[in-house]
């Protein structure tokens, strides 16, 4: 049954992979394994296949909306059974940019990681990225950007998070077409990454770290 | 001169430059024009004036094939009704979601081509071939999936693709009859060529790319290009590479590819009759870069594709406003300095 939620969900068919989910819960498997074994192991199998360039930006658009349909059903079950996060996440894409879908792409990732993302949308300003991470707690400020003339606006998130006091407690990635690694690190941020499969792995790996 | 390009049509410009021992280059290059003129990027794409001016600068003081009018990709979403926004030194952007469902896009009509800044967009080019006599002038025009996606949002059309396919195909039918008048349009207005850009087909499978982009592409081509009009077809997506052998059935006089894909294995895939073009990443290198990384991107990428007598160099996309004038020479010297 596990497996056939992970494969259903690989495939995108969320109705199917929501009335699963509720015949795994119906039969009594464990909640966590059904996160674990079938809605995230499914994700993380076609996060794999995204970053190998064997599946595209729409089949991942569609296994992401059939693990939410799985969630929808299995979150309640989840927190009355006291199973946390893997991590908390906030996302945006910053300020003067109106592009979505790395942003998009990435949040569908963290969140087929198990981590819960607050997503910010677009034109986001860096202090809403901090009055956001402090008032959520989260780990993680994760900036999109496509455009050159708004990737330099990512640095005064970082330096916004060193003033108010919480750069120890939250990490910071970066990424979207015309960020490199030198870049990252010119800025101070944690984290550049490719590709969303790779955000969501080192997302994943930090949240683990802390 | 004016003789010459008047009676050498785009197809034959390109491929007499591919076919020459020396190299000559063709980079979508029209906004940082606005440096040199001491103009916002608002303004450009405003004002046709402006943007005549702008074709004929770089015309003027590079080395380019074409004349290349600006690639604001807003212009057509907003003459359907999209809401845009302008800013002083990025390209305008579509915000919203215009139509959703089949009844939204039922009642979405095909603007005219008074909408919006369609009539700017045409008078630019009527100027442009007034005064720009020895290179062609290419219209910059955007591709139907990429319209589409403007109008339904580019993250929801994917869903709708999947779900409710026949909405996305009535879409389709609209901007490509609207796209057709307008190439029409910029043909009558002077223009030698349009470059249709097409990028959101490149992160689409290919699968899907033949049932929502490559028809409909292959029908603007087909109703707009004959011996004296030229369709150069650009998608910069990643996924372009994966379905070449579709793309190029679609009939244009040239592709240009982006910096997602590896420009080497286009070539070594793509026959040796289409002409191929690109792809010095506009960002990284042309505005983030500098001089000696331009020249050093160029080189690598002559090194790999320049034996190739179907390969024009360019830039992968539209290079940003920004982008330093120095990179700019930096990469037309280098590849005129290649042989």
């Amino acid at each position: 049954m596990l497996n056939e939620i992970s494969v259903k969900l690989q495939a995108g068919k969320a109705k199917i992979v929501k009335e699963l989910v509720q015949q795994a819960i119906d039969a009594g498997t464990p909640v966590q394994e059904i996160l674990e074994n079938g809605l995230l192991k499914g994700m993380d199998v076609i996060g794999e296949k995204f970053k190998n360039d064997e599946v595209y930006v729409p089949e991942v658009l569609l296994a992401a909306r059939a693990m939410n349909s799985g969630m929808s059903v299995l979150k309640p079950y989840l927190v009355a059974a006291g199973v946390k996060n893997t991590g908390k996440a906030c996302i945006g894409t910053i300020e003067g940019d109106l592009h979505d879908i790395g942003k998009n792409l990435v949040r569908m990732m963290m969140e087929g990681k198990g981590l819960e993302v607050i997503d910010l949308g677009t034109n986001v300003s860096p202090e809403t990225f901090i009055k956001t991470a402090i008032e959520q707690n989260c780990s993680i400020i994760c900036i999109s950007a496509l455009l050159t003339t708004t990737m330099t606006t990512m640095e005064k998130v970082v330096k916004l998070a060193e003033e108010a006091g919480i750069r120890d407690k939250v990490k910071i990635m970066v990424g979207g077409a015309p960020l490199t690694d030198a870049f990252a690190s010119k800025i101070g941020a944690d984290a550049y990454t490719p590709d969303a499969a790779t955000a969501a792995e080192v997302a994943a790996e930090f949240c683990h770290g802390m | 001169m004016i003789d010459e390009v008047d009676c050498m049509n785009v197809r034959d410009i390109l491929w007499e430059a591919a076919r020459s021992d020396s190299h000559r280059a063709l980079p979508i290059l029209s906004f940082p024009a606005a440096q040199k003129m001491g103009v916002t990027v608002e303004d450009l794409v405003k004002n046709s004036e402006l943007q005549a001016r702008a074709m004929e600068l770089i015309s003027r003081e590079t080395n380019t094939l074409a004349a290349v009018s600006m690639m604001d990709l807003s212009v057509e979403a907003e003459a359907f009704g999209a809401n845009v926004r302008f800013f002083s030194d990025e390209i305008p952007a579509i915000t919203g979601q215009l139509v959703s469902n089949m009844e939204e896009v039922q009642a979405l009509e095909v603007p005219d081509l008074n909408a919006a800044r369609i009539p700017v967009c045409i008078e630019a080019v009527r100027l442009a071939k007034e005064r720009i006599h020895d290179k062609p002038i290419l219209a910059g025009m955007i591709g139907p999936y990429s319209l589409a996606g403007r109008l339904m949002d580019v993250t929801e059309i994917m869903y709708v693709c999947f779900d409710e396919p026949e909405i996305v195909h009535e879409v389709l039918e609209k901007v490509t009859s609207f796209l057709i008048s307008y190439g029409s349009a910029m043909k009558a207005a002077g223009a030698d060529g349009v470059m249709m850009a097409e990028p959101l087909a490149g992160i689409l499978s290919p699968d899907m790319a033949d049932e929502f982009s490559v028809p409909y592409v292959t029908r603007i081509i087909d109703a707009l290009q004959d011996d004296s009009f030229a369709v150069i077809y650009h998608n910069c997506g990643k996924s372009a590479g994966d379905m070449l052998e579709s793309l190029f059935s679609q009939g244009a006089a040239a592709y240009h590819f982006g910096n997602a894909v590896d420009m080497a294995k286009i070539m070594a895939e793509a026959p040796e009759d289409i002409l191929c073009m690109g792809n010095i990443d506009p960002a990284s290198q042309l505005a983030g870069g500098t001089p000696e990384t331009v020249a050093a991107a160029v080189k690598e990428l002559l090194d790999r594709c320049g034996n190739y007598k179907n390969f024009i160099p360019s830039s992968g996309c539209d290079i940003p406003a920004h982008a330093s004038w120095e990179n700019i020479e930096a990469f037309f010297n280098t590849v005129e300095e290649s042989k």
